[in-house]
């Protein structure tokens, strides 16, 4: 049990996708406008990861290493499939909204980044836990960048008016410039908040997270 | 339609990078030296354009005929995967100079959103194989130009002082967002 | 409908496995399976301190055959073993290498701007090429700190960065960061293989030695008290200071910055007290060799360069054999210097020192008639180096120069040498005015000879070294400037009785730029002599080069030297090299061990590698941007003079040595005097820094 709670926790602060590892960047960019739009995305992905990190783990030992990539592609695409017809079907504002992003989660590399970093290599119930809290966290910075971006672009919360008449929207921040920005900053604040607790406990501080391909596991293709 | 207006529209307007938000993370990895951005960006033209002209075809003559739309995903990256594949073997084999110039990028390309975007955007806009492959190709010279600048500016950011925080992804995202908000002086050009 | 999706998409499938199934098939490159392999043993930090760009690509290499087991060079033994398993190679043993900063300039290098940019080497580097007025010196921001992964640099006290030994691994990151070339990874093969090259650290003593000594930095070594690191650097260049540090002319000294101040610093003094100090104190120093690799060099001739050249191959791990014509090694050391400049006691255990290193020797053999390059051959030489010296005579000949009593200063100074009856007589003449005349001079008066110098141009001609000259004079050697001989005179038996000369004018200078000596008519004179010594010049006797049939398969010159590739001393025979006197005509004594080195170099690289590097920024010539005579602030001291072990009457009948050594004290301050120059760069009394900021006050 100790060990589930700690595979499912790391997602949440130590682990934080995409802040403390930095994948999945183009969906962190681009569904980010609103609050609700990034809630929805992290809520599809949550689907995806937790479900994909199931199959992969259960089918690990069957696959063999030098098509595991292709396989973990497919069972990822169709996922994302079921994603895409169950949010045609319940949710299809959102699923307007969130355009081509839905079938891209494909390619995130978040997906096949812990399917093959971790889910194929680790049980089920482990890989569940994992893939559970990667994805809530991923959903949790999704919405807190969206909320920051929809307060200052639109000066509303999920939709609602929450700042006065007196606001002058900040359209910079809803368009792809601000979505650069703003992502930039957040990593960039994440560091100096890593840095500061370090330096708490007299540590030296230390380079924040790299954006390496090499993190999400993909170039082992062969 | 007007093929020059697609292709402007292609590689400022709407910049496959820092306008619709795709490919992004070639575009932050690959961008700290300029001559692997060029391998990258090169890369990404010639695959991108192959598998926006084999996907049209899937979709056109096996995916529409049979009602089978919602097919579209799991069968474009199928569809892209094995063309990535082929075409680094075809490379190693046939032209080994590009491959050493161009193959060690084509792994990254699989997982390139850019590619898969580029595809479904084609679906989506309706476009004909021609318009396709016109559009498939200045999303991707889009991307390289995107990536070469900023691979410069990162070269020279190489000797600047930064805070320790800022250094590496954050300000390249910054500067990423920079740059997007100079493309927005494109915005309003085409229709 | 879902049949049909399922039908589709296994159809997209199965097209897709199928055509990729055969495309493998078709499209298959043959990879070795042994580039995984090794790939996955290296250390795999992709730092490329081996060259190849990251780890694969160095796996290539290996199984390329471009690099050994040795590719990873912060792997370690380790690595390295595990690399050889895979290749099914034989463990090479890899050579420590370390980083190097090469500058030693720092602070004392001039601004020639205020910089105020960004502080970073490669950032100031683009605005002008830096902003030192040296433009290969240190730039002082501390890149190469920076780019160092294993936090082995640090900035030293005086500008320039120092390397911890202990942390460096040669990774190689800061050489490449640096764009100045500052520093470099170098092994122990490239310490004692390296040459000269332009934008090396290169003060004015150190582009003039033909020895190519690092002065400065032995003078700075012995001025700590770290003799035994003074010789080590000496030893890194030439194998032999203590006969070095008596018999060197010292063209070095001529350069010397500081001669601009009061005098040149008494570099070969130093040289030669801390050679003495090593004979002194008993106990030979130890010198690093490589293990000995079992590849056979023959070096025919055991003078300077025979005896340099076998010294660096034996330490590159090689087995040379030195053929040698005399009874014992040495050459022109031996047999041309007498005992008063060399005492062959000396000689003898510097020589022995060199030998203990496992260098085999074959004496009284004649190159030509005992053995020659073919039968060298055959006998599993691999290489041979021919260094026989110059040791024919120059001739002019003139009436009745078949007397009895007429020699060669050589042969005169060889028979002394050897011990043996030289038939010298109470009154001498020496023909000639360069060293071997001198020589030749002074023996003869501690043979209690009346001698007369004839020379046809005046003493500011004279190619021998002033204090020479003086040093011959004090003896009691009478000097006759401006006479060119015309005859001898002999009587009944045969014996020269007088020599005939003309008196002569200084004319218009010649193409050697010295004036050239015009003869006054009618002012024949005649000197009254029984013993008549020329020693007006010596070239190579190589006749023993040609076969039977009179065909010789080396190129020769008109100075009957032979021809060779002059920065590789490669002759026309690939694995032939040539190097001393029979490549350069007579020459200094420190020029034929230099060329030794760059010998023993040229056969290292051919037989590792079958190909002679030439770098093409070697250093020639004198770097004009280095040679000023403005040097400021620099509080002078007079120097040290050599002490004579015997005066007066004394001296002219002994042949122990003339010149002793200096005192601990003179050599101390001997050593301070040494400003340490750079390129540009040099130590002054009163710092730079004062002024630039009284300079800015004045503002």
């Amino acid at each position: 049990m100790n060990r589930l709670w700690k595979e499912f926790s790391k997602g949440l602060w130590n682990e934080l996708p995409p802040f403390k590892v930095v994948l999945g960047l183009c969906p962190v960019l681009a569904v980010t406008k609103t609050a609700d739009n990034g809630f929805g995305m992290g809520l599809a992905v949550i689907f995806v990861l937790t479900l994909s990190n199931m199959l992969v783990s259960s089918v690990r030992k069957v696959i063999p290493a030098k098509v595991r990539i292709a396989c973990f592609i497919v069972i990822a695409a169709s996922l994302v499939v079921c994603v895409e017809l169950l949010m045609q079907a319940f949710a299809y504002p959102l699923y307007q909204q969130l355009g081509i992003f839905v079938p891209l989660i494909v390619v995130n590399c978040i997906i096949l980044g812990r399917a093959e970093a971790f889910a194929s290599k680790n049980p089920i119930t482990y890989a569940i836990a994992d893939g559970l809290g990667m994805g809530i966290g991923f959903a949790m910075s999704l919405t807190v960048l969206g909320a920051i971006r929809e307060i200052f672009g639109y000066g509303t919360l999920f939709g609602v008016q929450i700042l006065g008449s007196w606001f002058k929207p900040f359209t910079f921040m809803v368009e792809a410039p601000g979505a650069f920005v703003c992502l930039g900053l957040g990593l960039a604040g994440m560091n100096a908040l890593t840095n500061w607790q370090r330096r708490l406990k007299g540590l030296d501080a230390i380079e924040g997270p790299k954006h390496d391909c090499a993190s999400c596991g993909m170039c082992n293709i062969k | 339609m007007d093929y020059f207006v697609l292709i402007i529209a292609a590689i400022f307007v709407n910049n496959i990078v820092l306008a619709q938000y795709l490919g992004n993370c070639p575009f932050i990895g690959t961008s700290k030296e300029t001559g692997v951005a060029m391998g990258m960006g090169f890369a990404v033209v010639f695959v991108a354009t192959m598998a926006a002209a084999i996907t049209w075809v899937v979709q056109r003559f096996l995916l529409v005929p049979n009602d089978l739309g919602y097919l579209q995903t799991i069968a474009f990256i199928l569809v892209i995967a094995s063309l990535v594949q082929f075409v680094e073997m075809f490379l190693k084999k046939a032209i080994p100079p590009l491959y050493k110039s161009l193959g060690i990028f084509l792994p990254l390309i699989t997982t390139n959103c850019a590619v898969l975007g580029i595809a479904i955007i084609c679906q989506r806009k309706q476009f004909s194989l021609l318009e396709t492959v016109v559009f498939s190709i200045a999303s991707g010279v889009g991307f390289l130009l995107a990536l070469v600048v900023l691979a410069a500016i990162r070269e020279r950011l190489e000797m600047a002082r930064i805070p320790q925080s800022i250094q590496g992804t954050p300000i390249a995202l910054i500067l990423a967002g920079l740059m997007s908000l100079a493309f927005f002086a494109f915005k309003g050009m085409t229709s | 409908m879902i049949a049909t999706s399922i039908l589709v998409l296994f159809g997209i499938g199965f097209t897709a496995a199928v055509i990729l199934a055969a495309a493998s098939k078709v499209l298959y490159v043959y990879e070795d399976p042994r580039i995984a392999q090794v790939e996955a043993v290296l250390a795999g930090a992709n730092c490329g301190g081996c060259g190849f760009p990251g780890c694969n690509a160095a796996a290539v290499g290996v199984v390329a055959g471009k690099a050994g087991s040795d590719v990873c060079v912060i792997g370690g033994p380790a690595v390295m073993a595990n690399v050889a398993k895979v290749m099914g190679l034989e463990l090479t043993e890899m050579e420590p290498k370390l980083a190097f900063v090469d500058c030693t300039g720092g602070e004392r290098a001039e601004d020639v701007y205020l910089y105020e940019g960004v502080q970073d080497c490669r950032a100031q580097h683009q605005l002008y090429k830096g902003s030192k007025m040296c433009p290969e010196g240190c730039l002082g921001f501390g890149t190469c700190v920076r780019a160092c992964p294993f936090d082995a640099i640090r900035m030293g006290p005086n500008g320039y960065p120092v390397v911890n030994p202990e942390r460096c691994v040669a990774c190689g990151s800061c050489a490449i960061v640096c764009p100045r070339n500052v520093i470099s990874i170098n092994g122990f093969t490239d310490d004692i293989t390296h040459l000269n090259e332009i934008n090396d650290c290169l003060a004015p003593c150190r582009q003039r030695c033909p020895g190519q000594i690092n002065i400065p930095r032995y003078i700075e070594q012995a001025s700590r008290g770290d003799y035994a690191g003074a010789l080590e650097t000496i030893r890194e260049r030439i194998p032999m200071p203590l006969s070095i540090g008596r018999v060197c002319p010292r063209p070095c000294e001529t350069e010397c910055r500081r001669q601009h101040v009061e005098a040149p610093v008494g570099i070969n003094m130093i040289k030669r007290y801390v050679a003495d100090w090593e004979m002194n104190s008993g106990q030979r120093l130890p010198i690093s060799c490589k293990p000995d690799n079992g590849r056979k060099v023959a070096i025919v001739g055991g003078g300077p360069a025979g005896i340099s050249c076998a010294f660096y191959l034996r330490r590159l791990g090689y087995r040379p054999t030195i053929f040698e014509l005399m009874p014992k090694l040495g050459g022109q050391l031996r047999y041309g210097i007498p005992e008063y400049r060399l005492p062959k006691e000396v000689l003898n255990w510097e020589i022995q020192g060199i030998l203990d290193l496992g260098i085999g020797v074959r004496v009284q053999i004649k190159f030509g008639r005992d053995f020659t390059v073919k039968t060298l051959a055959e006998e599993g030489f691999e290489a041979t180096f021919l260094a026989f010296g110059a040791w024919a005579n120059a001739q002019i000949p003139i009436e009745g120069d078949d007397a009895r009593g007429i020699a060669s200063g050589t042969e005169f100074l060889t028979k002394v040498g050897l011990g043996v009856e030289t038939g010298i007589g109470k009154k001498v003449v020496v023909i000639g005015g360069g060293n071997t005349a001198i020589d030749a001079a002074r023996t003869s008066i501690r043979f209690g000879a009346d001698v007369t110098m004839v020379y046809r141009r005046s003493r500011n001609e004279m190619p021998a070294n002033d204090e020479e000259i003086a040093d011959a004079e004090e003896e009691g050697v009478k000097y006759q400037f401006l006479a060119a001989p015309n005859r001898f005179i002999k009587d009944k038996q045969g014996r020269v009785t007088h020599l005939e000369y003309t008196q002569m004018k200084l004319g218009k200078p010649d193409a050697s730029g010295r004036r050239r000596p015009v003869p006054i008519k009618g002012s024949e004179h005649l000197i009254e002599c029984d013993t008549v010594y020329m020693a007006i010049g010596q070239k190579p006797e190589i006749e023993c080069l040609y076969d039977t049939r009179g065909g010789c398969p080396l190129e020769t010159t008109r100075w009957r030297t032979v021809e060779a590739n002059p920065a590789t001393l490669q002759t026309a025979i690939p694995n032939v090299f040539v190097g001393g006197d029979l490549f350069t005509g007579p020459d200094l004594v420190i020029t034929a061990l230099g060329a030794g080195r760059k010998a023993a170099r040229s056969i290292h690289q051919y037989l590792t590698t079958g190909h002679i590097e030439v770098p093409d920024n070697l250093q020639r010539t004198m770097i004009p941007y280095t040679i000023f005579k403005d040097v400021e602030r620099v509080a002078p001291i007079e120097r040290t003079q050599m002490p004579h072990l015997h005066h007066g009457e004394e001296r002219t009948c002994t042949f122990v040595e003339v010149e002793g050594a200096i005192s601990d004290d003179e050599f101390k301050k001997e050593t301070c005097r040494c400003m340490r120059c750079g390129l540009t760069c040099y130590n002054r009394t009163e710092p730079l820094q004062e002024e630039v900021s009284e300079t800015s006050k004045n503002m």
